[in-house]
């Protein structure tokens, strides 16, 4: 019960009529961005997050997060009317949904996403409310040596569900945690890897990596590409699905978000992984007929539903343990730090408003979204026709304006060329950007709690595999390499990323 | 001995650079001991984590196939990173408005289709936006132009 009183009291605080303002804010910007083609989440959120700046804790995070759900859904939109997903995790909506919009039926599919991302975004906001406050607890109770080993965890889980080589993908981790350390080491003072640059010596700006990351090097890799887009340009017509489309859609809808919500909460999962696992297992147990890949409204409906719960669930562990368990959530422990805020369990306890201020946001932005999307969508499909010749200009300068803003540093514009340098090399030698950025992210902290260990533990090293909690997370981090490195369920691995 | 993997191969031998650039630097930083940690112990050991992996991944290119490393279009890349630096060095200098006239101008030639008019435009309407938007609707503290 208290559950439930403390979500009345978060929905207090998302219901002011400031944050409802900011939580629209973000859904549109979110959505509007998101529409857009080739720029996916994690780069809308960087771009976007300069309009945060100004807000408090509490308003900041609501927007942003309305930014994150709003870019997905903006997302599937894109995957339904031109074939190309606006991110990664509407990939497996292009299939049906696009088939869908060739058959004349793009208005349902638009419908039945946005009703499914509801009905998913309401019942995962409750996953978060009742899973969030023990874990939470649990966290409270580690040591040192179990935070090190849980962020070893986390970083490893990460890798092993993302795509692309296994041993480039904890390189990337680790060139992601050496990133993380430049700067003053705030034990002993000594500026670490500035290159005597005075700018460097509050570290890199990770909001600069980022746009490096995600933002520019998907500019110029589509630049190399000519671009060629199906844009849907027949009258999209009632965006409601019929009660036929719902009936057919309601167990799908279930079946996605349940799956969803599970995914969203491992370390790597997210909205990604969410999507492509619910459309896998749509095909296996839906109930004939069924026609997927040739427009069945099941194929959107689930997908969908498990992308907005996955997205949402994923925020747990970055709420409760103060880990990022995918790129987008590192950008928001980022922003909360910006925000002066320490990630971690103790947000919670200490500020309660934020928590459960944002978990009640959840459900509002979705709701949002359902009235945003459904009579708008006329206007997202204009933008649609924008060329991408027009874009990425924009692009640009929204990512140049963002990264000064942070902290009014020219410095961090040419930090951005820089990175984007590397980031491009990188991304030619096929080394996926996502478990860099976690890297960054967890570096710092996982030198504070190993020098912490090992300052308490006289440095024993083996307190890390003497204690039971730590010893079980390094267990199970060996264990999941040690599963991918084996070869058959490789081969597994492989097919099921690739489908 | 032939490298069937040369994507694996650079990314390897990028990973060896890095750890080793790291670890020269970290060692200047004092070390210290397992039970007091110096600035420079945790970087050394995620270094050699690093140098390891990239050696293993390297090597690794001589054994298992892989695909080419594609070519690097020098065009987009370039134009992009000197639209960047040159937004900074106008920014500084000149202000915001400046700088994003100059930025699109330049930035706008990093691709093929761009068209004039439409660049001339493009630059007046994101003006217009960044002016009202981050400058005066959100307050961010961005000179507009060269303060006097």
């Amino acid at each position: 019960m208290e559950t439930l009183g403390n979500l009345a009291f978060g929905l207090g605080v998302a219901l002011s009529w400031q944050n409802i303002v900011y939580c629209f804010i973000g859904c549109f910007l979110g959505t509007l961005v998101g529409v857009l083609p080739g720029i996916g989440p994690v780069a809308t959120v960087a771009m976007l997050l300069p309009f945060t700046f100004g807000l408090g804790p509490a308003p900041a995070l609501i927007m942003l997060a309305g930014i994150y759900y709003g870019a997905q859904y903006g997302g599937s939109t894109t995957a339904i009317l031109v074939n190309i997903p606006g991110e990664s995790s509407s990939v497996v909506t292009t299939l049906d949904g696009h088939q869908m919009a060739r058959k004349g039926r793009a208005g349902p599919a638009l419908g039945i996403a946005a009703i499914g991302s509801f009905i998913a975004g309401c019942i995962a906001t409750l996953v978060v409310a009742f899973f969030a406050p023990p874990l939470a607890d649990l966290a409270l109770r580690f040591g040192p040596a179990e935070y090190f080993s849980l962020m070893v965890f986390g970083l490893i889980a990460a890798v092993v569900l993302a795509r692309g080589s296994l041993l480039k993908a904890i390189a990337m981790v680790c060139f992601g945690i050496l990133l993380g350390l430049v700067g003053t080491d705030v034990n002993s003072g000594t500026i670490r890897f500035a290159f005597n640059q005075p700018e460097l010596t509050d570290g890199i700006g990770f909001v600069a990596l980022a746009m490096a990351f995600f933002g520019i090097t998907d500019v110029v890799s589509n630049l190399e590409h000519k671009d060629k887009t199906d844009v849907y340009d027949e009258r999209i017509g009632s965006v409601l699905p019929s009660l036929q489309d719902m009936r057919m859609s309601f167990w799908a809808i279930m079946r996605g978000t349940a799956l969803g919500s599970i995914l969203g909460i491992l370390p790597g999962g997210g909205a990604l992984l969410a999507s492509f696992a619910a459309y896998m297992l749509e095909k296996k147990v839906a109930k004939p007929p069924r026609n997927f890949g040739e427009g069945d409204i099941r194929g959107v409906a689930a997908p969908e539903s498990a992308n907005n719960a996955g997205a949402q669930t994923s925020f747990i562990p970055m709420l409760t343990l103060g880990i990022p368990s995918n790129p987008t959530m590192a950008l928001m422990i980022g922003a909360l730090m910006i925000q002066g805020i320490a990630p971690g369990p103790q947000v919670m306890t200490e500020r309660p408003e934020l928590f459960w201020g944002l978990v009640a946001s959840m459900w509002v932005g979705n709701l949002m979204l359902l009235v945003l999307n459904l009579p708008l969508i006329g206007v997202w499909v204009k933008l649609l026709a924008v060329p991408y010749r027009l874009l990425f200009p924009a692009i640009f300068v929204f990512c140049c304006i963002g990264v000064f803003t942070v902290d009014n540093k020219i410095f961090d514009i040419y930090v951005l060329a820089g990175l984007s340098a590397v980031a491009y090399v990188l991304f030619k030698l096929d080394c996926e950007p996502a478990p860099l950025i976690l890297g960054f992210i967890l570096g710092p902290m996982m030198e504070e709690q190993m020098r912490r260990a090992m300052m308490i533990n006289f440095g024993d090293v083996t307190i890390f595999l003497t204690r039971p909690i730590s010893a079980a997370f390094l267990i199970a981090a060996a264990g999941m390499v040690m599963l991918i490195a084996l070869p058959s369920l490789r081969a597994k691995r492989e097919v099921a990323l690739q489908e | 001995m032939r490298i069937r993997s040369p994507k694996d191969f650079w990314a390897g031998l990028f990973f060896i650079a890095v750890a080793l650039g790291f670890i020269a630097l970290a060692s200047r930083y004092g070390t210290g001991n397992m039970h007091r940690m110096g600035p420079g112990l945790f970087p050394i050991l995620v270094s050699m984590l690093l140098a390891s992996l990239g050696l293993i991944v390297s090597l690794r290119s001589f054994v298992i196939d892989g695909s080419p490393v594609p070519r690097f279009q020098l065009r987009p890349i370039a134009i992009s990173l000197s639209a960047i630096a040159l937004f900074g060095l106008v920014l500084a200098r000149l202000g915001l408005l400046a700088a994003i006239a100059a930025m699109v101008l330049v930035g706008a030639a990093a691709s093929r289709e761009s068209r004039p008019l439409e660049t001339a435009g493009l630059i007046v309407v994101l003006i217009a936006f960044s002016a009202v938007v981050f400058v005066w609707l959100l307050g961010l503290p961005i000179p507009l132009w060269p303060d006097a």
